[in-house]
């Protein structure tokens, strides 16, 4: 399986909004998802300024899916719910 | 004539154990239109406040006669006059020594009662003619007077007896450090570290100092400053995008050619550059802060920071100190703004929409503002020459 990638936006209004909490992440991963993710920062991937509003932030990209007012809970369930749908597929 | 010198001046102090502030007191100024720059420390009769208003009175008076080129001995009997007494010791009294150095080089140092200063020229000590003057009046107060012509990669260390008396009372140091031991940890640090900063060869010299002292605990006042004559360090620091897109070329080959080091504050900036030079931008995680937003690696471009926020937090530490435990995106770009003698800020005036929201935080100042707010204090707290371009 393909590790499932999440990008958080590190911008100025997404930091301010939260992304620092996301980012710890990176640091310490949940048991259940060791060697399942790859996380990385990007620069403002311009999701405010496209119609989402300036305030939805701080926003994730999980596999591509954005995830506005994101927070470290609402990315990890994100990325179980990938993983089960996966795993479902598999099966 | 040498017209490319630039004159780094450093300073650090420790005040005595138990105090709340510095007995001993140094300021410094330039004086861009005459090319000049003088700094002055002083060391007040005993500690705590009232040494700090003797050694404070001193450093302003000696910086405003010296600056308006009075006679040195009618000055100084001035500012021994205008002393308030000490009611204990029916004196009043403070030292001083005096740099007052031209960008040519023609340098005067005067000096009453603190340890003698060392010139470094070429990790050795330069000895000048130097001649000693007194006043009629103050006859057992002896002025030295050194004159001469300071060369590239010259240094001038002024210091208060707190340093060379460090460690008395330390049965290592029976006598204290002595101005022979400051000399040889002064020679081995720029031996080892040639190109040393003003600022950090004062910080070594007083944490040296205070590793001398019994309980690391300063008996004195403990204050050092170093000037440094030196080819400038130049920095360009980007940060915003033009107001007119046509001119994102412009800035790109603006940081391309420029001849020092490069600095970008601000995402969209940094992703003109990385489509305008056709490079590639990756985040350092080293730098990871959770206050902070990291630092990115760009080839080519010493240091790529996000905007408002770090520019913030370099003004607050620029202001109230470096946090020197943290190696975060904003202590970097403060150590680069204080290693650098010349800078250039090239500021995009386009307002960032994302930053008007206003259920942001209010810190998210408008880009001209915190800038104007940093290069006027590297002007004058930390005597920077300074350009601004806004695009």
């Amino acid at each position: 399986m393909d590790k499932i990638q999440v990008k958080i936006c590190a911008g100025t209004a997404c930091f301010v909004m939260g992304a620092p909490q996301i980012q710890t992440l990176e640091f310490s991963v949940p048991e259940d998802l060791v060697g399942k993710i790859e996380v990385t920062e990007v620069r403002c991937m311009n999701h405010c300024s496209q119609n989402k509003g300036y305030n939805k932030g701080p926003f994730v990209e999980v596999n591509g899916e954005v995830i506005e007012e994101a927070t470290l809970e609402k990315v990890i369930a994100k990325i179980r719910e990938l993983i089960a749908k996966e795993e479902e597929k598999n099966c | 004539m040498n017209d490319s010198l630039f004159i780094d001046i450093g300073s650090h102090q420790e005040h005595k154990a138990g105090e709340s502030c510095f007995g001993d007191a140094i300021a410094s100024e330039k004086l861009p239109e005459e090319q000049r720059i003088i700094s002055v420390l002083s060391d007040g009769l005993g500690s705590g406040v009232k040494a700090n208003i003797l050694s404070s009175m001193t450093t302003r008076m000696a910086l405003k006669f010296v600056e308006s080129d009075l006679d040195l001995v009618r000055s100084a009997e001035v500012m021994m006059q205008a002393l308030p007494v000490c009611q204990i010791r029916k004196i009043s009294y403070a030292t001083f020594s005096i740099i007052d150095a031209m960008l040519e080089g023609k340098t005067r140092i005067y000096e009453m009662d603190n340890p003698p200063c060392f010139i470094v020229r070429e990790a050795k000590q330069y000895h000048p003619a130097h001649h000693e003057i007194s006043s009629e009046h103050w006859k057992d107060r002896i002025i030295n007077v050194y004159q001469f012509v300071a060369k590239e990669e010259d240094r001038i260390i002024i210091m208060s007896d707190g340093v060379t008396q460090a460690g008395l009372g330390n049965p290592k140091y029976p006598l204290g450090w002595q101005r022979e031991g400051v000399w040889k940890f002064v020679e081995n640090q720029v031996r080892r570290h040639p190109h040393i900063s003003a600022r950090d060869l004062a910080e070594a010299i007083v944490h040296e100092a205070l590793e001398k002292e019994p309980d690391g605990k300063a008996g004195d006042d403990i204050s050092c400053t170093v000037v440094y004559f030196r080819k400038p360090r130049k920095l360009l620091l980007l940060s915003g995008p033009p107001f007119d897109e046509e001119k994102d070329h412009e800035i790109a080959e603006m940081i391309d050619y420029y001849d020092g080091k490069t600095a970008i504050c601000g995402g969209t900036t940094a992703n003109i550059i990385e489509r305008e030079l056709c490079l590639t931008c990756e985040m350092d995680k080293t730098s990871y802060d959770p206050n902070i937003p990291m630092a990115s690696v760009m080839p080519g471009i010493d240091l790529v920071t996000e905007g408002i926020l770090t520019l913030t937090e370099v003004y607050r530490m620029l202001k109230e100190g470096i946090d020197e435990d943290k190696d975060n995106a904003a202590t970097r770009l403060a150590k680069l703004l204080l290693d650098s003698d010349k800078i250039d800020f090239v500021i995009g005036t386009k307002i960032n929409e994302a930053h008007q929201d206003p259920n942001l935080p209010m810190e998210l100042d408008i880009r001209r503002n915190i800038v104007k707010k940093i290069f006027r204090l590297l002007q004058s707290k930390y005597l920077k020459e300074i350009s601004v371009k806004y695009v």
